[in-house]
């Protein structure tokens, strides 16, 4: 699982930075990367994070996994628009008697949503690679998000690993009896370990429920309280987004 | 642009389907920067009042039920593991990802189950890349809101219609998964078209999809099926109380069946009806060589005892299947007529017996 290689450096200067400031940096960022026209600032947005990533020594195994979902739709969409896309050809051919033909402003236009894609994905691993979960959550409460989804987003989050672990021994269980041995048996086996996990998640409701009670649980939970903003990190991170807005418009 | 519309749409099937055999297929999701600001902010506002909505109904019902947060959650947490579950796709030759949300608006409700829904997309798109956060508000309304909602209404409809648990869970897996893909279709088509017509380009992402979704579907539909029916074999207090089943539903209903019987035949007779017409051209072994030496040696073959050319075979057969029909219905009247006991229902006997 992915979740368990999830690098959280704090030696870096960017882990020591508020999540709330850094929410709203990578939100900014993010508004612009979606907004502009063109390859050059994606470029430069990219390089930057991946220069940040380097400086954070995340894995590259880690770092390969988290971008290659996004590579390869970007490889999707760069044949999509190439060859579907436009009016002037760079070139044509023939294969099996069927014409294919590659368009200039397909292949432009291809490559300006491609960087796009990989600048804000750069951005997005910036921001995961730095920050503590909790510390994200305590951002996104602080960013008026209601609190009842962070209250599920807490759950699950702490549930995923043991019911990722219930699974575990369901599919180590099902397999040890050749559960998996045909196409039939595996889609059935699949069915009784999602039923499984439901009954599995309504006992644990349940459990957690009552403990949660007896400790006097009244229905919401409380967050982590906010810290007083440091003047000097929201200067810098303010001049920061100017920067990157001047960048923007050229 | 010269090529036919069906040349392009062969050329975007094998060569997205020759990408998708090289890697798992993650094709629910929206990745981080595919659409632009303002169509990230259309799917955005769109999903907005669903998720709202569902925020009111979870806790509207938390506050009568102080296990529902909790089991909310624990179900994001399901439907996270379920999406991130690769199930293989033998026609595709590779993997592809089943949604889980049909599952979880049958269980909980379309509204909750969006917020379900983009709980587990926020948590995928954070640690997993998987979706994004430019993109969260068109994965929650395709996944979330389409899924939910096309799972929902189905199974309801179905279920309303008697045609059992097995069978409606069936069918709400499968249209929870195709609304889920034609929604993407719809949202990455308008956010990549760029300058471009939108329909021929989502005639084309639609097309791409089909060799991993149109199986995955059915898939999903099985496993749905199989997650219903092991609550209701295990535990059919769980979905009564979460308002799935009332005490007296059954796991395969009679019009269920007889829905998947008269299906039958009627893909049957289609068969052998298309059959006959293809093979009349050609003449079996038994006519063409033996029945043919047969005759140039004097032994002429005699006529059948039931020849198919006299009288009326097809009525025959239907007063035949009458006449057993009815001896059946007429033998087992009890069975049909009277109320079929539940394990619902022993349950609850048991434990009034209890008090």
């Amino acid at each position: 699982m992915i979740f368990s290689k999830y690098i959280h450096n704090e030696e870096h200067w960017l882990s020591r930075l508020d999540a709330r400031v850094k929410l709203v940096v990578t939100l900014a960022i993010l508004v612009m990367v979606l907004s502009y026209k063109g390859s050059a600032f994606h470029l430069f947005v990219t390089a930057l994070c991946l220069f940040q990533c380097w400086r954070m020594k995340i894995p590259w195994r880690v770092f390969l996994l988290r971008f290659s979902e996004p590579v390869f739709i970007v490889l999707v969409i760069l044949l999509l628009k190439i060859f579907f896309s436009g009016g002037e050809s760079i070139f044509s051919t023939e294969i099996m008697g069927i014409q294919i033909t590659a368009y200039r402003e397909g292949l432009a236009e291809g490559l300006s949503i491609a960087s796009r894609i990989i600048a804000a994905i750069s951005i997005m691993a910036v921001m995961v690679f730095s920050t503590p979960f909790t510390e994200l959550l305590a951002a996104l409460s602080w960013l008026r998000v209601p609190q009842g989804f962070i209250e599920i987003l807490m759950y699950a989050y702490r549930y995923i690993f043991v019911l990722i672990e219930d699974a575990g021994v369901i599919y180590d269980a099902q397999k040890n009896r050749l559960g998996y041995a045909t196409l039939n048996r595996r889609f059935s086996s699949i069915g009784i370990l999602v039923g499984s996990l439901i009954l599995k998640a309504f006992e644990h409701s349940q459990n957690i429920s009552v403990a949660m009670v007896q400790r006097g649980y009244d229905g919401q939970i409380p967050l982590l309280k906010q810290k007083p903003f440091r003047l000097a990190e929201v200067v810098i991170s303010f001049l920061f987004v100017t920067m990157m807005g001047f960048l923007w418009q050229i | 642009m010269n090529n036919s519309p069906i040349k392009i749409s062969l050329i975007a099937l094998f060569s997205v389907g020759a990408l998708l055999s090289a890697q798992d297929a993650y094709a629910m999701h929206i990745s981080e920067g595919i659409l632009p600001l303002n169509w990230a902010a259309l799917w955005f506002a769109l999903a907005i009042p669903f998720v709202a909505y569902g925020l009111y109904s979870l806790n509207r019902r938390s506050r009568n039920d102080l296990s529902f947060k909790p089991l909310a959650g624990l179900m994001a947490a399901v439907v996270f593991i379920i999406s991130c579950m690769p199930i293989p796709i033998p026609f595709a030759g590779t993997c592809s990802h089943p949604c889980g949300t049909g599952i979880s608006g049958i269980l909980v409700g379309p509204a909750i189950s969006v917020v379900i829904a983009a709980v587990a997309l926020l948590i995928q798109a954070i640690f997993l890349a998987h979706g994004g956060l430019s993109t969260l508000g068109a994965d929650i309304v395709s996944m979330g809101v389409m899924g939910s909602f096309a799972g929902y209404f189905t199974f309801r409809i179905l279920l309303s219609l008697r045609m059992g648990i097995a069978v409606s869970g069936f069918m709400a897996g499968l249209f929870a998964d195709w609304a889920t893909y034609l929604m993407t279709s719809v949202e990455l088509a308008s956010g990549i078209k760029g300058g471009a017509a939108f329909l021929p380009l989502f005639y084309k992402i639609l097309i791409a999809f089909i060799p991993t979704q149109l199986p995955l579907g059915i898939l999903e539909g099985a496993i749905t099926a199989g997650m219903v029916m092991l609550l209701y074999k295990k535990r059919p207090d769980i979905l009564v109380k979460m308002h799935v089943i009332k005490p007296g539903d059954v796991a395969m209903g009679k019009q269920g069946m007889t829905a998947l019987i008269v299906a039958f035949f009627i893909f049957g007779g289609a068969l052998s009806a298309a059959i006959p017409a293809e093979a009349a051209k050609w003449t079996g072994v038994d006519e063409a060589v033996i029945e043919k030496v047969a005759k140039e040696h004097g032994r002429e073959a005699k006529a059948p005892l039931i020849d198919k050319e006299q009288g009326d075979l097809l009525l025959f057969l239907f007063l035949a299947a009458g006449a057993i029909g009815g001896f059946a219905a007429g033998y087992y009247w009890r069975a049909l007529v009277a109320e079929k006991r539940t394990r619902v229902d022993d349950k609850k006997e048991a434990m009034m017996e209890d008090k």
